[in-house]
């Protein structure tokens, strides 16, 4: 049974304390002064750049995981497709190809992989964690095809120096503070935002979530819409094999590996449901930070405290089912 | 005297901001019928899942006499144990498994060495089969079944318990069609005579009429009334669940037909049509009527491109369109609205404004950018046209009401401002307020001068809206009724229509 209930009208303030991202921004808050009261290293200056730095990468896959958990999908291959971007980028490289063609190349490569997970899950009908699950092996099977599980530079032609253009997007900092890395996080996920809150396409992406007959009896494009969200994460997978490529400046046959879980960690952590239908780049935003915060803050001994990154692991593991639980708590009272 | 069986007394239930249930007390006699009445919203479910054990009311008590001895507020599994059963609105049953499985769930029979009795389950599952007159093999799937049968299944599984003393049916012909509706009634008879007590909640008043001893009406969660069957009459009911005096609610406005709208002809599909030719007229209600499996919501699924068909032409003011998906459909001017709101009527997940407006962005976008303004605006107003009741266009449409759910999507159907609204079952769960309602804007949309094709497996209903009615049987049209031909209609011969064979 439902009634409708009468409510006030309320305040932005308190309305946007409803929100969940809201609570996990508390708790990042929180835990952020925490540590910067208890750690000496924690505050300097390099190493909240570090902090950015090593969110970025997540932040930027969770963008893509978000978008596509909002149509009830899922994606673990974004960190191969990352990793055979990164690694088409480095032989081209090597194999004497100008840096324009294999960033263009990487982006070909990335779309058409996403593009292909897209069809897979569309047409085919196979569900998105078992379909990208087989991507993702043959994508890193392709990887370590084509570098015969060899790691590759991005050297200059004289085979001494990083090319320029990764050593910057690695190392540089706009204004000597703020990471080009964390700033192509920032500008990813803010397009992304601006896509899920103005567009038609953004609009879609919900209702597919809610449900696909829905969808398609609303005279929505279902299987057009499929193909773009999985070709928009390799768009963005190409992003992140760039920045692969400028913070490592080498191209691993596990380049990305691992990456995955905790870009879906961190969209679920801000409030997106696997169910589908529920999920904003704020709330996966601040859902990397946390993580970020937590993994950087277990190296700056608060309290003086060394704590181990297997301890951390667990901390992570811990922190994702409070934050789902949670949630699942808030939803059911309402209902 | 009459043995009481269940005490209800002074109990309360509360959910954040919304009291269910509010000091209802009344009682039960063993072997009565008792229909339970009300709108949605009033609290029945609530009530219902208080007396099952699903959920636990904050104040005041519900006590079963169980041989003599009372036994208050149970949890769910001693109810069962004492043999309270209820057969639940939304068919609850493991889609993945079989029938047996799903009769003999949590109660398989054993062989010698404690191994499930696979064949003695299906014997015995066949036997209960036999007895609802069912027609299927005990080993299909439930996912497999049409939703009917589904809902055949979870009624019927209710008698292979042997300890039963309280019998619960939510809304147990919604989906079902007349002559498994006599099956159902011929069960709770039987299980009248064997003295167990029923629960009957319908929002079919004919059928609590024909059944029930007694009628408990809650209103807005308050307990109203409890009286014998005879002394109510339709009317009488209506007056006391609304809180106001009852009209028919079927006696709305008709208009002149005016020019042809909408022609099929030559409509084909491979199992569940034949050679359908039919016409819409503007300003016309045209009914369709069949028993389940007739063929009607297959024939309007491949008009509107959800399904596809063999053969058959559609034509619009007399010109000939090819319609090959919904998007084309809506296009054309054609809204549909489905037969199961829950399933692809509404995104329940999200919010009204979204709802209202999901199969009309491209109208308030330009390239793929949406006006905000618009967007909001146009909730807001459609919304307010159909008169959904919710606080704000942000709430979820899962969190609606069921007429206010439908509200919703006769909204955003009406967003593409189509000329023919197909409406396949608009009122099935839905209380009589809100029935009234969608007539009502039924009457409006006519008298806007739009075709309208009303399906529905209700004949009270679709007899007395229709200014045209069209019979069907096994996938054809088998009689056709004008307005002179309705006004002296009898259900009996639509009945007799409808259930032509070959």
């Amino acid at each position: 049974m439902t009634t409708t209930t009468k409510t006030k009208t309320s305040s932005p303030l308190s309305r946007m304390m409803k929100r969940s991202e809201f609570t996990i921004g508390l708790v990042v808050v929180a835990l952020f002064l925490f540590v910067l009261f208890t750690s000496d290293t924690f505050g300097s200056k390099y190493n909240l750049m570090n902090l950015t730095k090593q969110g970025a990468i997540v932040g930027v896959l969770a963008v893509a995981q978000t978008l596509i958990i909002i149509t009830g999908g899922i994606d673990i291959s974004g960190g191969a497709i990352s990793g055979l971007g990164c690694m088409t980028m480095a032989l081209l490289i090597a194999g004497g190809q100008p840096v324009w063609l294999a960033v263009v190349v990487n982006f070909v490569v990335c779309i058409a992989c996403g593009f292909i997970n897209g069809t897979i899950i569309f047409d085919l009908k196979v569900p998105a964690m078992i379909a990208t699950l087989g991507t993702q092996t043959i994508y890193r099977g392709i990887l370590k095809l084509l570098c015969g599980g060899n790691s590759v530079s991005f050297f200059e032609a004289d085979g001494k120096t990083f090319i320029k253009v990764f050593e910057t997007i690695g190392d540089y900092n706009v204004f000597g503070f703020l990471p080009i890395l964390a700033c192509i996080w920032i500008l990813v996920a803010v397009i992304a935002f601006l896509v899920l809150r103005y567009t038609v396409f953004g609009r879609d992406l919900f209702v597919i979530g809610s449900g696909i007959e829905v969808a398609r009896l609303s005279g929505i494009k279902v299987r057009k819409t499929f193909y773009l969200v999985y070709s928009a994460a390799g768009l963005i997978y190409g992003v992140a094999a760039i920045m692969f490529a400028g913070r490592i400046l080498r191209a691993m046959p596990n380049t990305g590996d691992g990456y995955d879980m905790n870009a879906i960690a961190a969209a679920v952590i801000g409030g997106a449901s696997l169910a589908g239908g529920r999920g904003a780049i704020t709330g996966t935003f601040i859902g990397t930070l946390l993580m970020a915060v937590i993994e950087n803050a277990g190296k700056s001994r608060p309290l003086g405290i060394e704590i181990s990154d297997y301890i951390l692991e667990v901390i992570t593991g811990i922190l994702i089912i409070v934050a789902v639980a949670m949630d699942m708590v808030k939803s059911r009272k309402k209902g | 005297m009459q043995d009481t069986i269940l005490k209800i007394e002074h109990v309360s239930k509360f959910y954040p901001g919304v009291t269910a249930l509010n000091d209802v007390s009344f009682t039960l006699n063993k072997g009565e019928v008792r229909a339970l009445v009300g709108e949605n919203g009033a609290g029945k479910s609530t009530l219902i899942k208080c007396i099952m054990g699903v959920e636990k009311p904050e104040k005041g008590t519900i006590s079963m006499n169980y041989d003599g001895e009372w036994i208050v507020n149970t949890s769910a599994v001693e109810a069962q144990a004492h043999g309270v059963f209820a057969n639940y609105q939304h068919v609850n049953i493991a889609p993945d498994l079989s029938i047996a499985e799903n009769y003999y769930l949590g109660r398989q029979p054993k062989n010698a060495i404690g191994m499930v009795d696979w064949k003695k389950m299906a014997s015995d599952s066949q036997k209960i089969i036999d007895k609802f007159e069912m027609g299927v093999d005990p080993h299909e799937k439930i996912r497999e079944l049409p939703i009917a049968m589904q809902a055949m299944v979870t009624i019927s599984k209710i008698s292979v318990n042997e300890d039963i003393r309280i019998v619960i049916f939510d809304e147990p012909t919604a989906l079902l069609e007349n002559e498994k509706v006599d099956i159902l009634f011929r069960f709770i008879s039987e299980l009248k005579a064997r003295g167990v007590s029923i629960i009957y909640i319908s929002h079919r008043l004919e059928e609590i009429m024909q059944i029930c001893d007694s009628v408990t009406i809650l209103k807005d969660g308050t307990y109203v009334d409890t009286l014998p069957i005879q002394d109510v009459t339709k009317d009488s009911l209506i007056q006391k669940m609304v809180g106001r005096p009852a009209t028919d609610i079927y006696n709305i406005e008709h208009f002149e037909p005016g020019e042809e709208l909408l022609r099929i002809e030559n409509f084909t599909d491979s199992k569940h049509f034949k050679d359908i030719r039919l016409s819409l007229h503007k300003g016309e209600i045209l009914g369709l009527f069949g028993l389940v499996g007739a063929g009607r919501s297959e024939i309007m699924r491949a008009l509107t491109g959800v399904e596809k068909r063999l053969s058959g032409d559609v034509y619009l003011h007399g010109k000939k369109v090819n319609i090959k998906n919904p998007t084309e459909a809506l296009h054309n001017g054609i809204g549909f609205l489905t037969e199961d709101r829950r399933a692809d009527g509404c995104a329940l997940k999200l919010d009204i404004k979204t709802n209202i407006n999901m199969n009309s962005y491209d109208m308030i976008s330009t390239g793929g950018i949406v006006n905000l303004r618009k967007e909001t605006k146009r909730a807001q107003e459609y919304s307010k046209n159909v008169n959904v009741k919710t606080p704000s266009i942000s709430q979820l449409v899962g969190n609606l009401s069921g007429g206010n759910q439908q509200k919703v999507v006769i909204a955003k159907l009406l967003c593409r401002d189509p000329e023919i609204l197909i409406f396949d079952e608009p009122t099935v769960g839905i209380d009589v307020g809100a029935k009234q309602e969608i007539f009502k804007l039924i009457e409006g949309l006519t008298a806007q001068g739009r075709g309208v094709i009303l399906i529905s497996s209700y004949l009270p209903e679709v007899m007395g809206l229709s200014d045209r009615l069209i019979v069907m049987a096994q996938g054809k049209i088998t009689a056709e009724y004008d307005k002179e031909a309705l006004k002296t209609l009898t259900e009996d011969a639509v009945l007799r229509m409808a259930s032509i064979e070959d």
